[in-house]
């Protein structure tokens, strides 16, 4: 019976061994509740600046694709979606988290994200909620729809007290993989950025609650207390990096290297003009390699609107030329560009133009040119600044600022080209081809994500019937564009 | 002690000195059938043996001694031996009342007669002789209600529904929250009781709401020292469904094809399989046949240009050059031993699995003691330990991609690649750098990956229970129980260099998994019985049970490597190493106890309740309650039936079950927390979920309730059990989707309601019983449905379009627009894409079925069993690449030709839009229409038209009809008689003949059903091979 008894307390032991309180298992050790906000920018940096697209290389006309009927390319695309959203939360957090360390400087960098963030989903929808975004952690699980219009007047006004309260700021800034806490090329980032908006609403010059004239104005002509790109190494970039996750975005990309193939009409513009980026934005055609690298005719491209069988039957023939193979084998390749220096001198050549400011606009073109060659490493640069077939003359200088701007976006600035063109018209992008959907059209928007009509129907549908007379379209026009 | 033990052996030496005789017999039923199985046992001694075949049996026994038969379902016969020598008897069948005893919750074994729930019992033996690599393959089509969606994949877990939900997997009475198949093997079962419904196994609490599966294992018997050896030998000889490509057309696009370098592009046509045609004369060739530059061309030294090849079909066989024939072969030894103070049982088992892909096998050992002792009449103790490893170099890895080998094999690669030529698969001079195949970009050489892209599994598991009962009265006893499982996983991945996964040719990659895994059930208790008057008794046990996990996990990674073949972190060519690291715990307390009460032994009530307190959960809200009740009324006690029914009951539960955790691979889910970010050049980030967490979560409950009634007719003849139940879960752990403008996709919180509900029909009959023949059939039919009762937040629908009342498992797909007629709109010759999902039907199947026959004559025993699945929809992969890719057999036809010569015939069938728009409102309805159409008569190329749309209009998306009937198994068995057996060493002797997965029929093309899912599954094998059973 003493066994039996000792076996009884080895079995009860055993049990109150193993008994663990369940209050003291309510910590995850694998997450962090709280974090610094550094943290948090680092993440939102890369979301922002990382935005090669493929799909915009085929809508603005840059490539085409052989692997049957792309929706970008022959223009039938229906929705988009609405993950941007979570980057406006990522930077929500952020904010939280620089209030609860007490650092501001987090908090100034987030309104620009948060601008930029916003502005790209209003360019992609038209109306969409902003001052009610963002806070379910409130409550709100239904935001409201706020116009274009309001979306744009608080991003100018966040921008620029932005803009202000870093000049007086003296935190330093940890985590920037973009400028490694240079808060004056932060500044010039800033304000750089602010011109692109305000060039983004050029149609609205006279409307005065916007006031874009005098905003331009105002830091065009205050340099030291409103800097902004002055030289290629003030470009708003991401550099990538031979480590895994931190490569360039379409290395090893197959079908990049056996479906993408450059888009006629651009390879014959730059042909036209002479242009060396031809030889780094592209590989020769098979029918041109014996050729000399710097042969313009070595290259040839498909003509984005064509019939898919005529362009798959060039491309087999070896008509076509592919991206050039650096995109698809060199794992850092080129920085993604926010917004870069060569964009900022064409947006100050235009605004020139538009008589917003006052300067000299061939010289503002050719540095925005002299830009991108460099930022391509070419370095004979004369001979093509020169050539009169890019001469900004009276008439064209719209056309031509914009056709050297969307030269200056090959296979960057995610899809900042195809809403300019978008805005003005140029360069032309091919649509008489007989491949061509959407009726002939280019879209000027996307449809609102599917989702949306089930969680937040009643917002969605308003916002909907005050933009769009013929419902939710890619056709339909948003205020921005009118 | 010792004492005991002398007086055991004076015992022993005594009974020896008697004179003891040779006693034998035959058993047989009323209408005369031998009755094999019976118990022969001397009455107050632990010497018994059971009746073999014939129902013959031999005891050794004293004159005075007492002889007792008993058999499960007749009335046991207590008969004096006195001066006989041969007693036979004939049983009779106890019709009055069912005895049978079932395994229930907590491995308490209970009178079936007396349950208020559905179980359904496999016998271990049926799992002998038909192997499978683990158990629950096995139980396909042998329970109502149990679902088993078998994978063809080697060392893939089938998926396992039971009333549309997952099983708890219960060994020994201990939970598996591991829910490891592989590590039970199917030799130690005694026996597998399946609870259904959540009333069954609520003393589990919350892990047992979706029902169990409950295994016994094979303990030591009492009676005489028995060796058992176990072999089954199963080959895969050949494919039951395999895809079928068409072999008339090669590599390439557009028709035309050469190779270059490997790359894919150019005039290699990016990898698609819409090539020239094959084996095409051409008198100018020195071959006679179409030529072109392919991947082993010879290169002609004076031009340093490839020689072209003739473009001929010569890859027709690859599939069967490629596979192997695949084994699967069981061993066991196991002995075993008992006495009324000890039993005792040791097994010993191996199961190897040699994959159809070469170089891939699985390794399954398992060694098991268990015993048990009764030192004295108040104490027992029970306990079983067991050690399984589970191993592999290397094992295939599953799913669409260049990783899957059918993918590599047949799906994009034409038939002018033969696979037997890529068996050199290093490019000569770049040999552990560049692998050598005709696509270098998109594909790898089959045999490059078997034999150099290596998964290796090792793991470790040890599993026992051990439990002891002690009687402090006659009515009440003491009783404990404890459980662990625990495991070492070690995993490895070797990734050669050129080795190619979706977009990415690697740098050659090594890395590592370590996972330890420990948990710990405890349960200590009260057992009270009593009966309280003769008509009257009371069941009832009160306890206090525990469970602790604790997981860890840790990963490590390189980031390329520096020197090919050498898989060690040591060889990392990046500038740091990938890490990760994971630890879990988690606990849970409760308090449980149940009352059964039985009256005039026809009246059965059982209660139970349990109040579980969770680690899972926040504070506030995470203790919670939980009872239920069941019962049965047998009707034949009660009334006088007509004498041809022999028994007949009526059964009824409700049991609330709540749920304390709210992901199952995650006890931290309710933690709201940041999560690590990609760090970017070494700086590093981290976000903060899509999801918020609700402040205030609680249990997610079902309340379910289930009626039922057992049948059986003509002496048992005929038996009929059905089933019927229901089930409300509401404040359901959910991630409600909510407008991502605020930030989150989805709020976690406890919302929506689910009615599920279904009936299960099993009915068994014996259609012919006599001497030499005897024939017994059951036909298991089960139906289940899920409705969306509630949405949180009072939407409409759900983002699944799922409106309220809805089937959970409509299918809402994303099609092409068509007009009122049904017809498909075309733009330019293409169809144009719906924005809005449309449905086009359900997910789950109508019915669920299983057919099993048992066939008996003389020493044969034939045994059949059919299966399937009528209804419902299953996306098929596989058949979608093939349209896509060129390798379907529909795509060789003049629209291909035509399309080959740069030619557009195609016309798809539909309408093109003449005039007029249509507008939608949000949810994709028409407001406004007024569009007019004509025939679409716009040609396009056939091959851009598959490219695009993969031929979706015309196949239903590629969601295909699930329906489908399978002869799952075949087992013929020749048990040896005594007269052979006699002059043997052995005391039972079986071989038979075994085929499992033999035949199919169904709709889908190109793959099988089976398994529910496909995303390129591997092809479904037929096995045959042979069983030796043998006793000593």
């Amino acid at each position: 019976m003493k066994n039996i008894k000792h076996s009884l307390y080895i079995l009860l032991a055993f049990l109150v061994l193993s008994c663990s309180k369940t209050e003291d298992l309510q910590d995850d050790e694998n997450r962090a509740t709280a974090v610094s906000p550094e943290l948090i920018l680092t993440n939102v940096e890369v979301s922002a600046f990382n935005n090669i697209s493929l799909s915009a290389g085929l809508a603005s006309r840059y490539l085409t694709n052989t692997n049957g009927v792309n929706s970008n390319q022959y223009y039938n695309w229906q929705r988009s979606d609405y993950s941007t959203y979570d980057d406006l939360k990522q930077v929500s957090k952020m904010i939280e988290e620089a209030k609860r360390t007490e650092i501001e400087v987090y908090q100034i960098l987030a309104k620009f994200f948060n601008s930029y963030f916003i502005v790209s989903l209003t360019e992609t929808f038209g109306d969409i909620p902003y001052l009610e975004a963002i806070n379910a952690s409130e409550g709100n699980y239904t935001p409201a729809y706020d116009t274009q219009k309001s979306i744009y007047i608080k991003v100018l006004n966040d921008l620029k007290s932005a803009s202000d309260q870093l000049i007086a700021n003296d935190e330093t800034i940890l985590g920037d993989v973009i400028y490694d806490g240079d808060k004056l090329k932060w500044r010039k980032l800033i304000n750089s950025y602010y011109l692109r908006i305000l060039m983004n609403l050029s149609k609205k010059e006279n409307v005065a609650e916007l006031n874009i004239k005098n905003r331009f104005n105002e830091v065009f002509t205050n340099p030291s207390k409103y800097p902004i790109f002055e030289s290629n190494d003030d470009n708003g970039a991401l550099h990538f990096y031979n480590i895994q996750d931190n490569r360039y975005p379409l290395q090893n990309n197959n079908d990049l290297q056996t479906a993408y193939y450059l888009e006629e009409s651009f390879v014959e513009r730059l042909q036209d003009f002479q242009d060396p980026r031809l030889f780094t934005f592209a590989e020769k055609k098979p029918n041109g390699n014996n050729l000399p690298d710097d042969d313009f005719n070595a290259y040839g491209g498909l003509y984005g609107s064509g019939d898919l069988n005529t362009n798959v039957s060039k491309a087999v023939n070896g008509e076509a030329s592919r991206v050039h193979p650096r995109y698809f084998n060199d794992p850092e390749n080129e920085p993604s560009l926010l917004i870069s220096y060569a964009e900022v001198e064409f947006i100050l050549a235009e605004a020139t133009v538009r008589n917003w400011i006052n300067s000299n606009a061939v010289t503002h073109y050719k540095n925005g040119i002299q830009a991108s060659l460099n930022f391509y490493n070419i370095s004979e640069t004369d001979a093509y600044l020169n050539n009169p077939k890019i001469e900004l003359s009276t008439g064209n200088e719209i056309e031509a600022i914009l056709t050297q701007k969307h030269i200056a976006m090959y296979l960057n600035t995610g899809w900042q080209s195809f809403f300019e063109q978008r805005r003005t018209g140029f360069p032309e992008f091919n649509t008489d081809g007989t491949g061509i959907l959407n009726s002939g059209n280019i879209p000027k928007r996307w449809m609102y994500p599917a989702n949306e009509a089930t969680n937040n129907g009643e917002n969605l549908n308003s916002a909907i019937n005050k933009q769009f007379p013929n419902g939710d379209t890619i056709n339909g026009e948003m205020w921005i564009l009118k | 002690m010792k004492k005991t033990i002398t007086l055991l052996i004076f015992g022993l030496l005594t009974t020896l000195g008697f004179s003891q005789e040779i006693i034998s017999g035959t058993i047989t039923d009323t209408n005369n059938v031998p009755l094999g199985g019976v118990s022969v046992s001397i009455l107050d001694t632990p010497k018994g043996t059971v009746t073999d075949f014939d129902g013959n049996y031999e005891i050794e026994a004293n004159s005075t001694d007492i002889l007792v038969f008993s058999y499960i379902g007749f009335i046991v016969q207590n008969v004096p031996v006195e001066n006989q020598t041969t007693i036979n008897i004939v049983l009779q069948e106890n019709t009055e009342q069912l005895s049978e005893v079932v395994v229930t919750a907590l491995g308490i074994k209970k009178e079936k007669k007396a349950l208020g729930y559905a179980v359904q019992e496999v016998d271990g033996e049926s799992l002998e002789k038909a192997k499978e690599p683990n158990f629950v393959n096995s139980l396909s089509g042998k329970v109502a209600g149990l679902t088993v969606k078998n994978s063809t994949d080697l060392f893939q877990n089938p998926e396992i529904n039971l009333r549309g939900a997952s099983p708890l997997l219960v060994i020994d009475g201990i939970p598996d929250r591991t829910t490891d198949i592989w590590k039970v093997n199917a030799d130690d079962i005694e026996n597998i009781s399946v609870l259904k419904g959540a009333t069954a196994s609520a003393l589990y609490g919350s892990v047992g709401r979706n029902g169990a599966i409950m295994i016994t294992t094979k303990k030591g018997k009492k009676g005489r020292f028995t060796v058992t050896a176990n072999n089954s030998t199963m080959f895969q000889p050949s494919f039951i469904k395999v895809p079928e490509v068409q072999t008339t057309y090669g590599n390439g696009n557009q028709g035309s094809y050469a190779y270059v370098n490997g790359s894919g592009s150019g005039t290699e046509g990016g990898g698609w399989i819409w090539g020239p045609k094959l084996d095409q004369l051409d008198p100018t060739t020195p071959s006679g046949y179409f030529e072109t530059p392919q991947y082993n061309s010879p290169v002609n030294p004076e031009t340093g240009e490839l020689v072209p090849l003739p473009f001929i079909s010569r890859g027709k066989d690859n599939i069967e050059n490629f596979f192997r024939t695949g084994l699967i072969q069981s061993n066991n030894i196991s002995v075993d031993w008992g006495s009324d103070k000890a039993s005792y049982r040791m097994s010993i088992a191996n199961v190897y699995q040699k994959g159809i892909v070469p170089n891939t096998d699985l390794k399954n050992t398992s060694f098991t003691v268990g015993g048990s002792l009764n030192p004295s009449e108040k104490f027992s103790i029970n306990s079983s330990l067991t050690y399984n490893k589970q191993y592999t170099n290397n094992f295939p890895e599953v799913g669409y991609g260049p990783t899957n080998y059918l993918y590599n094999l047949i799906l994009w690669t034409g038939t002018d690649v033969d696979v037997n030529n890529l068996r050199n698969y290093w490019r000569e001079g770049e040999e552990g750098y560049q692998q050598r195949h005709f696509n270098v970009s998109y594909y790898n050489n089959p045999y490059f990956q078997a034999y150099e892209y290596l998964r290796g599994y090792n793991k470790d598991n040890i599993f026992g229970n051990a439990n002891f009962e002690y009687k402090i009265t006659s009515n009440l006893s003491f009783k404990g129980r404890s459980g662990v499982n625990v495991y070492s996983l070690y995993r490895t991945y070797k990734e050669p260099k050129s080795y190619i996964g979706y977009g990415d040719k690697s740098r050659g990659n090594f890395s590592l998994q370590d996972t330890n895994y420990f948990d710990i059930t405890s349960d200590l208790g009260f057992k009270y019985t009593n009966d309280l008057t003769e008509d009257i008794s009371i069941n009832a046990e009160v306890a206090y049970s525990n469970y602790y996990r604790n997981y860890s996990f840790h990963q490590s990674a390189t980031d390329g490597l520096n020197f090919p073949g050498f898989y060690n972190l040591d060889n990392n060519s990046g500038s740091t190493l990938f890490g990760e690291n994971i630890v879990e715990k988690e606990t849970i307390h409760s308090f449980y106890g149940f009352v059964d009460v039985e009256f005039y032994n026809a009246f059965y009530l059982t209660f139970t309740g349990r109040n579980d307190k969770v680690s899972t959960l926040p504070e506030n809200n995470n203790s919670f309650f939980y009872p239920s009740i069941s019962g049965s009324v047998v009707l034949s006690s009660l009334f006088d039936l007509p004498t041809w029914t022999s028994f007949a009951k009526l059964r009824g539960s409700w049991s609330r079950v709540s749920e304390g955790k709210i992901d199952e691979n995650n006890p931290y889910s309710h933690i709201q927390a940041y999560e690590k970010g990609t760090s970017w050049n070494g700086t590093p980030s981290t976000y903060f979920g899509s999801s918020l967490l609700d402040q205030n979560l609680k249990p997610e409950t079902s309340d379910a309730w289930e009626i039922g009634t057992y049948l059986r007719f003509f002496n048992n003849r005929i038996g009929f059990d059905f089933a019927y139940y229901q089930s409300r879960d509401y404040n359901n752990l959910i991630y409600s989707p909510i407008s991502e403008t605020s930030g989150y996709n989805s709020l976690l919180l406890n919302g929506d309601v689910y009615k599920r509900k279904g009936v299960e029909f099993t009915l068994d009959f014996a259609p012919v019983r006599n001497d030499n023949f005897k024939w017994d059939t059951q036909i298991n039919l089960s139906q289940y449905r899920r409705y969306q009762e509630e949405i949180y937040g009072g939407k409409e629908q759900t983002e699944n379009f799922i409106n309220v009342g809805d089937r959970t498992d409509e299918i809402y797909a994303s099609v092409y627009q068509t007009n009122e007629n049904g017809e498909v709109i075309f733009e330019n010759g293409y169809p144009v894409a719906d924005p809005y999902n449309r449905y086009i039907g359900y997910d789950e199947p109508d019915w669920t079925y299983g057919i099993s026959n048992n066939l008996r004559y003389k020493n044969f025993n034939l045994s059949f069993l059919f299966d399937g699945r009528i209804g419902g929809l299953m996306y098929s992969t596989t058949n979608q690449k093939m349209w896509w890719g060129g390798t379907s057999p529909g795509t060789v036809n003049q629209f291909r030709d035509a399309a080959n010569n740069g030619e557009s015939t195609y016309i798809g069938t539909g309408v093109k839009v003449v005039s007029g728009e249509a507008t939608y409102d949000v949810n994709g309805n028409i407001i406004n229409d007024t569009r007019t159409y004509a025939p679409n008569d716009v040609p396009v190329n056939y091959i851009n038209f598959m490219q695009t749309t993969s031929n979706g209009q015309n196949k239903n998306y590629h969601y295909y009809k699930e329906t489908f009937i399978k002869l799952r198994e075949v087992t013929l068995t020749y048990n040896f008689g005594k007269t052979i057996l006699d002059k043997s060493p052995f005391t039972d002797l079986s071989l038979s003949l075994v085929g499992r997965n033999l035949w199919l029929s169904s709709d889908i093309p190109n793959v099988d059903p089976d398994s529910g899912t496909d995303n390129l599954q591997a092809p479904s094998t037929r096995n045959i091979g042979f069983n030796i059973n043998a006793k000593f």
